[in-house]
């Protein structure tokens, strides 16, 4: 242990009494809160640039005690995403739902009929055709065969067969079946036949009818089809005509047979005094 | 030559004041341990007490200015620091320098603890001082074994190397 010289005793001691000096100082009052201000407003600036090279080290480091723990919060959290995630798809089926319902309702308007929503629950072949769908709802619901389903914008098909709490509906795309339906623009009545998701071949009764690119068609007037009229078939894309002058357009579905979720049927005719709420055209009283 | 003494002392201040803020503290916890103080301690040991106590002045204050306990404290403890390290230095062996540095921090350290638990500030106690002794000596001796050396081999460069020789260079040498 080497001896401080007397210059450096005196130097030392100086140094002590000026640091006690700034201590009395700043426990007496804020003389030196200017000069705290300072310097913090520069050592921070410094520290914000250096944190920004070395925040990834440190929290490397800080984080390696805790890497058990965090393997069971990443596991919560993961656990909380899936649950949120599943709200968010939920709440996303509502919204459609709801948009759905709103077309429907549209439906019920413009048809002057009760319209029945019911989900498609199981789609594939039955019945010994290949394009049928089964909804959850049935006679008890008002349900009967024979009456139109439709999403709302287009024919969906016919109900085939009918239980207590489902029916079966026969889709107006499969391959045996033939929509009654009419051009809209020429009068002109035919029939849709389907060809599953590739829509339908309509063949009118007037070989020599002018049928365009763009027709509308809709299900014939009443009598002349199993379905209710004025429901929106498709529309016609191509126009062929055979060497026998025979005229046959293409025609993509309104209702794409390959997306139905919710879809609605006409209730003509029937009473669902037992079963869920209807919807009822605009005007009539809502109920059963 | 003094003017690049300075110039480094302050980078070095500012430097190791930086590190200990993004680094050490966030890391160490509620250990008092501070790079700094460790550094003071370096630079006594490789330069002498005059050297270390200006040095452990000027960072202190800095330190003390650029927190919220009062200013003087770090100032007052780690001139102490610079002078008792200083008055250590006699050209030992690396090992001894880092026990000698990292004892002197720890109890600087304890000693700052229990000056801020007299003037109520920080939260300080003197119970902590006591217990956090043994775990901030082990710190400090791990900084030191880096510090050290790194001082020694700075403060031996010929840009840096004090314009007259220090007491720990000179070696008597007994004829008789």
């Amino acid at each position: 242990m080497r001896q401080l010289t007397r210059r450096q005793r005196i130097a030392a001691l100086a140094l002590i009494a000026t640091a006690l000096c700034f201590l009395t100082l700043d426990l007496g009052g804020g003389a030196l809160r200017t000069a705290h201000n300072g310097v913090r407003g520069a050592l921070g600036s410094l520290y914000r640039g250096t944190d920004g090279v070395l925040g990834p080290v440190r929290r490397f480091v800080q984080g390696i005690p805790s890497a058990g723990s965090n393997q069971s919060r990443v596991d919560v959290l993961r656990h909380e995403n899936a649950v949120l995630r599943g709200e968010l798809a939920a709440a996303a089926a509502d919204r459609s739902t709801h948009d759905q319902l709103a077309t429907l309702q549209l439906a019920a308007d413009s048809t002057g009929m009760r319209v029945m929503p019911a989900r498609v629950i199981a789609l594939g072949p039955g019945q010994g055709f290949d394009w049928t769908v089964t909804l959850d709802a049935g006679t008890a619901d008002g349900v009967r065969v024979g009456q139109s389903v439709t999403d709302g914008d287009g024919l969906v098909g016919r109900v085939l067969h009918a239980d207590r709490s489902s029916s079966v509906v026969l889709l107006c795309a499969d391959p045996g079946s033939g929509v009654g339906a009419r051009d809209l623009r020429t009068g002109q009545i035919g029939v849709a036949t389907g060809h599953g998701a590739a829509g339908f071949t309509f063949l009118p009764l007037n070989p020599a009818a002018k049928i365009q690119v763009g027709d509308h068609l809709a299900t014939g007037p009443t009598g002349s089809t199993s379905y209710v009229s004025d429901l929106s078939v498709g529309v016609v894309i191509s126009v062929r005509t055979s060497a026998d002058g025979t005229t046959r357009a293409d025609v993509v579905p309104t209702a794409s047979p390959t997306a139905l979720d919710l879809v609605g049927v006409l209730l003509a005719g029937t009473d669902n005094s037992t079963g869920r709420v209807a919807l009822a055209p605009a005007g009539s009283p809502a109920g059963r | 030559m003094r003017y690049l003494r300075s110039v480094a002392a302050l980078a070095a201040i500012l430097t190791v004041s930086a590190l200990q803020a993004a680094l050490i503290s966030p890391i160490a916890g509620s250990l008092p341990v501070s790079l700094p103080a460790v550094l003071v301690a370096c630079v006594a040991l490789a330069d002498g007490a005059a050297v270390g106590m200006t040095f452990g002045f000027i960072a202190g204050l800095i330190a003390d200015l650029g927190s919220s306990h009062p200013a003087g404290v770090l100032a007052l403890t780690w001139t102490c620091l610079g002078v008792v390290c200083g008055m250590a230095a006699t050209a030992r062996s690396l090992r001894e320098d880092v026990l000698t540095a990292a004892t002197g921090v720890a109890l600087t350290g304890a000693a700052s603890s229990v000056l801020l638990a007299v003037v109520h500030s920080g939260g300080a106690s003197t119970w902590g001082a006591i217990r956090d002794l043994a775990p901030c000596w082990v710190v400090a001796a791990a900084l030191s074994c880096a510090l050290v050396p790194l001082t020694r081999a700075f403060l031996n460069n010929s840009a840096l190397r004090a314009a007259h020789p220090v007491l720990n260079e000179v070696r008597v040498v007994n004829r008789g």
